[in-house]
């Protein structure tokens, strides 16, 4: 994975038939690119060189070479402009779209406007040959793009027997199925660890996991085929930094998601639904496989792959969740990923990665939590859109060729997902910090709620990438809602009722999505709560406001019930909801009654036996917890407590509890399921014992 | 991965640099006959094709022919030679759309048609121009009828090179309408509207010539959206 920190860099020298006898070196002559090296990766050679002073722009001219050192005909294959880089200082390009294993050689120039100077002497190189040494079980598999040399891709059948050969060969590799399409495709996903992955998802959790998304539009496949390489080298790579990263993560790779639209090349799913409008709605089986991947999977980064149409963008667009109910630490590491990564990353390995958009009037990149980039981003995963530059363009003028212009594509989103992971690496503390700070705000409910609306993305400085920065898409007034509802209330025929979206013989229920999206609800007397005190609250009124854009179905508000100061016990039967309260005394829940507390001050006990369910948020509680026999959810995220706290003998849902400092002892049992805590620990000063121990 | 993926290498025409040179060599012959205007029919022929039969394997001719695999490469001209048609056109890397489409309409079959068949068939980047996403998904998934009788319209009876295309002056397609086929360089120029690209992949009992229009009379959409993730 590593091994271009290996490659030996090829310093120019000059080509025996230029070479003048008695010459002893060329004199440099004026304007002419000098310093140029070449290093090879894998299906791209970074060509660097020394900046030429008042050079516009340069041109990268790459020559085949026959085995016995004859060229075959020059081929301008780049064109290297100052917004394509960060730093442009010390020039980069990454040459791409050649068969990998040829030798070429190489020579650049600047041209001051239009006007050419003098070529650089020219250095050649054999490129990397296709990953994996042919005579080594496992590490010999090959593609169907690689094999064709990039005139077909990955067939759906192909990809199976590829993905379940590398499983066969690689204790590292274990290929699930995580759902099927409308046409029954098996949708399948790589977990990948080292020396082996955690058995159950509940355990890959444990291992802060990193996802890539390979292929959402089943006619931008440029993306999967670099996932399909990737996993043959994760599977058997030697290099001891990968397998240091390996040992201490997982690695989720989703081929395809779109296999029906892959198979018919077609950008939707076989009903013809765009599927990057479908991942918080989850009309489709597809989007709810993944769906209920990231539920149970819980990826804290992720990478989501597509191509662009727009020539005149850089090749790698990217773009972190922008929609404003997105945690702000998820949006500033996911900017961090790109702008702090990736920029610089590609400066370096010459690589040109852009603000997704990247030229001005671009009207894309926007709010909609339909697309996975959002949905991600309101689940608390640190994530970024890649998208690949459908054709060459002005800056790789050689890409009528297909196969070259596949490769690229390929290549660079290969290069995207190893830098990914390295980031991912280098960066698990503070992703996993921002991860536990977006469940606890979250969780808290506060502030307003925008339905549609971005994030402002400022320009990056020039030169880079010089012409725009994404829309800037503020939300209008009317998408605004500035006093977040408690809960939403669904009647029996919203929760439970038939559908008429989503494919026929596979459509689900309000019930069924919102479980994929592993939302908590609240069965009550007269219908079902979804309270917002818990970690997906961004995202929870996008589908159950009357107001939302793109909604589910339109529940009932539920306001608080208490927001002013409370003396003396407190008896709840009902629904009672807690926001900004203080209650000086015991809190009593009754038997089938519901308690939300929202950044409140509690003075007295908390008891609830036999409750609907207890959500108690961004609170301080001087005094026991204690929820005992809940038939429904307990969500405690985000508290003080005092403690003694007890959660015990709840039904039908996980208690969650996360991010809490406990003062005293912390004690569950009988809870089934057990609680989790989403990986976001507490701080228990007192015993953790019985099935919270290790919460 | 199965080798049998790859079409093996055959004897394929000479090498990539000596293919252009040649190709060059017949498209500056051509625009010398139109420049100076006494290219007739006779002349033409003879300086840009050869009959049926004569040429060498895989021989293939047109601008983008130096962009398509060539040689031994998986999906040469060469390697796709007796190919069954629809197979064939899933090797040509710049027919995707087209080669979804027969799939789509269950066509195949009717590629494969005892007496031969010209297949013309439009680049990806044709079909891009012509229409939006939304309207081939629209096409591929639910109007196949519409895109039936849209692939009919880049069909012709028998197995004809671009060379005898040029030689008929007018072809009619299997949907019925009657195309003017002129010289275009070394190859074909049809309606008045498409060029071939790269002329005469032979396939089992067909012709494939990669063009780089449309034909056809469906509704122009190619503008009607910003494809975006």
């Amino acid at each position: 994975m590593f091994s271009a920190l290996l490659a030996a860099a090829l310093v120019a020298t000059a080509a025996p038939a230029l070479a003048q006898p008695g010459t002893v070196a060329q004199a440099a002559e004026p304007n002419q690119v000098q310093g140029l090296t070449v290093t090879q990766g894998d299906g791209f050679a970074t060509l660097a060189w020394t900046r030429v002073e008042g050079a516009s722009d340069y041109q990268i001219e790459r020559t085949a070479l026959a085995a016995d050192g004859t060229p075959g005909t020059p081929v301008v294959v780049g064109v290297w402009r100052p917004n394509r880089q960060v730093n442009n200082t010390e020039p980069t390009f990454a040459d791409a779209g050649f068969a990998p294993g040829g030798r070429f050689q190489w020579r650049v120039r600047a041209r001051f406007g239009t006007t050419e100077q003098p070529y650089s002497t020219p250095v050649d190189g054999t490129t990397r040959s296709h990953w994996g040494d042919p005579g080594t079980p496992g590490e010999n598999l090959r593609t169907q793009w690689e094999q064709t040399l990039g005139a077909q891709y990955t067939s759906d059948v192909n990809e199976y027997a590829y993905t379940a050969a590398i499983d066969e060969a690689s204790d590292r590799v274990r290929v699930v199925e995580i759902g099927r399409t409308v046409q029954e495709r098996p949708i399948n996903m790589l977990v990948i660890g080292y020396p082996k992955p955690p058995a159950t998802p509940e355990a890959v959790a444990a291992t802060n996991p990193l996802m890539v998304n390979c292929n959402v539009h089943g006619n931008e496949p440029g993306d999967r085929e670099a996932c399909l390489i990737m996993a043959r080298q994760l599977a058997f790579t030697k290099d001891s930094q990968t397998l240091g990263l390996l040992g201490k993560t997982t690695v989720l790779i989703v081929p395809t998601i779109n296999g029906d639209g892959r198979a018919a090349n077609t950008r939707g799913n076989s009903t013809g639904q765009d599927l990057n409008r479908d991942h918080s709605l989850i009309r489709q089986p597809e989007t709810r496989a993944l769906a209920e991947m990231v539920r149970d999977y819980r990826p804290i980064a992720g990478y989501d792959g597509h191509e662009y149409g727009n020539t005149n963008t850089g090749d790698l667009p990217m773009l972190p969740p922008r929609h404003q109910n997105v945690a702000q630490g998820i949006f500033d590491q996911s900017q961090d990923m790109i702008e702090g990564h990736m920029y610089g990353r590609g400066a370096e390995d010459g690589w040109w990665a852009c603000p997704y958009g990247c030229t001005p009037g671009a009207n894309v990149g926007l709010s909609e939590e339909t697309i996975l980039r959002n949905t991600l981003g309101l689940k608390n995963v640190v994530n970024s859109l890649l998208e690949l530059r459908s054709s060459g363009g002005p800056t790789r003028p050689d890409e009528g060729n297909t196969a070259n212009n596949r490769r690229r594509k390929t290549y660079s989103a290969l290069w995207t997902f190893t830098e990914f992971f390295k980031y991912h690496g280098a960066n698990v503390k503070d992703i996993t910090r921002v991860r536990d700070e977006g469940v606890t705000s979250q969780s808290a409910n506060d502030g307003r709620i925008v339905f549609r609306g971005s994030r402002k993305i400022e320009a990056y400085p020039a030169p880079h990438p010089g012409e725009a920065p994404p829309p800037v898409d503020a939300p209008t007034p009317d998408r605004i809602l500035e006093q977040a509802p408690c809960a939403y209330r669904l009647t029996e025929e919203q929760y439970h009722g038939e559908r008429t979206d989503g494919p026929a013989g596979k459509r689900t229920t309000v019930a069924q999505r919102i479980a994929a999206h592993g939302w908590k609800v609240v069965k009550v007397a007269d219908g079902y709560l979804v309270p917002l005190a818990q970690p997906q609250r961004g995202l929870i009124p996008l589908l159950l406001d009357g107001q939302a854009v793109e909604g589910l179905v339109a529940g009932e508000r539920i306001a608080p019930t208490l927001t002013g100061t409370h003396n003396g016990p407190l008896t709840v039967s009902g629904v009672a909801c807690l926001d900004g309260a203080t209650v000086r005394g015991p809190i009593q829940v009754r038997s089938g009654a519901a308690l939300i507390v929202t950044g409140s001050s509690i003075n007295g006990p908390v008891n609830a036996a036999d409750a609907a369910g207890l959500f108690v948020t961004d609170s301080r509680v001087s005094g026991p917890v204690h929820a005992t026999g809940t038939r429904g959810p307990v969500v405690l995220v985000g508290n003080e407590l005092s403690g003694p706290v007890g959660v015990s003998g709840g039904k039908a849902t996980a208690p969650l509890l996360a991010g809490n400092t406990v003062a005293g002892p912390l004690t569950c049992s009988g809870n089934a399921p057990a609680p989790t805590n989403l990986e976001v620990a507490n701080t228990v000063r007192g015993p953790k014992t019985g099935q919270c121990a290790q919460l | 991965m199965p080798d049998t993926l790859v079409p093996g290498p055959r004897p394929g025409p000479a090498s990539r640099a000596a293919r252009r040179r040649r190709a060059a060599t017949g498209a500056a012959l051509a625009l010398l006959l139109a420049v100076t205007g006494c290219g007739g029919p006779a002349e033409e022929e003879r300086a840009g094709a050869q009959p049926t039969g004569s040429a060498a394997p895989g021989a293939v001719a047109g601008p983008l022919c130096d962009a398509l695999p060539s040689g031994a490469e998986p999906g040469s001209p060469a390697s796709l030679v007796g190919r069954p048609p629809a197979e064939a056109l899933a090797w040509i890397p710049v027919l995707t759309m087209f080669e979804a489409a027969v799939r789509a309409t269950g066509m195949a079959e009717e590629l494969a048609a005892a007496g031969g068949l010209t297949i013309l068939a439009p680049t990806d980047d044709a079909f891009r121009a012509t229409f939006s996403t939304a309207n081939l998904d629209r096409l591929l998934l639910s109007d196949t009828e519409t895109l039936r009788r849209l692939l009919r319209e880049h069909l012709v009876d028998g197995a004809r090179s671009a060379a005898e295309l040029v030689a008929a002056g007018s072809v009619t397609t299997r949907a019925g309408t009657t195309l003017t086929v002129t010289a275009a360089g070394s190859g074909a120029r049809l309606a008045d509207k498409a060029v071939t690209v790269c002329a005469d992949y032979r396939a089992a009992g067909a012709r494939v010539h990669v063009i780089d229009k449309v034909l056809g009379d469906l509704p122009h959409t190619a503008d009607e959206e910003d494809q975006h993730h």
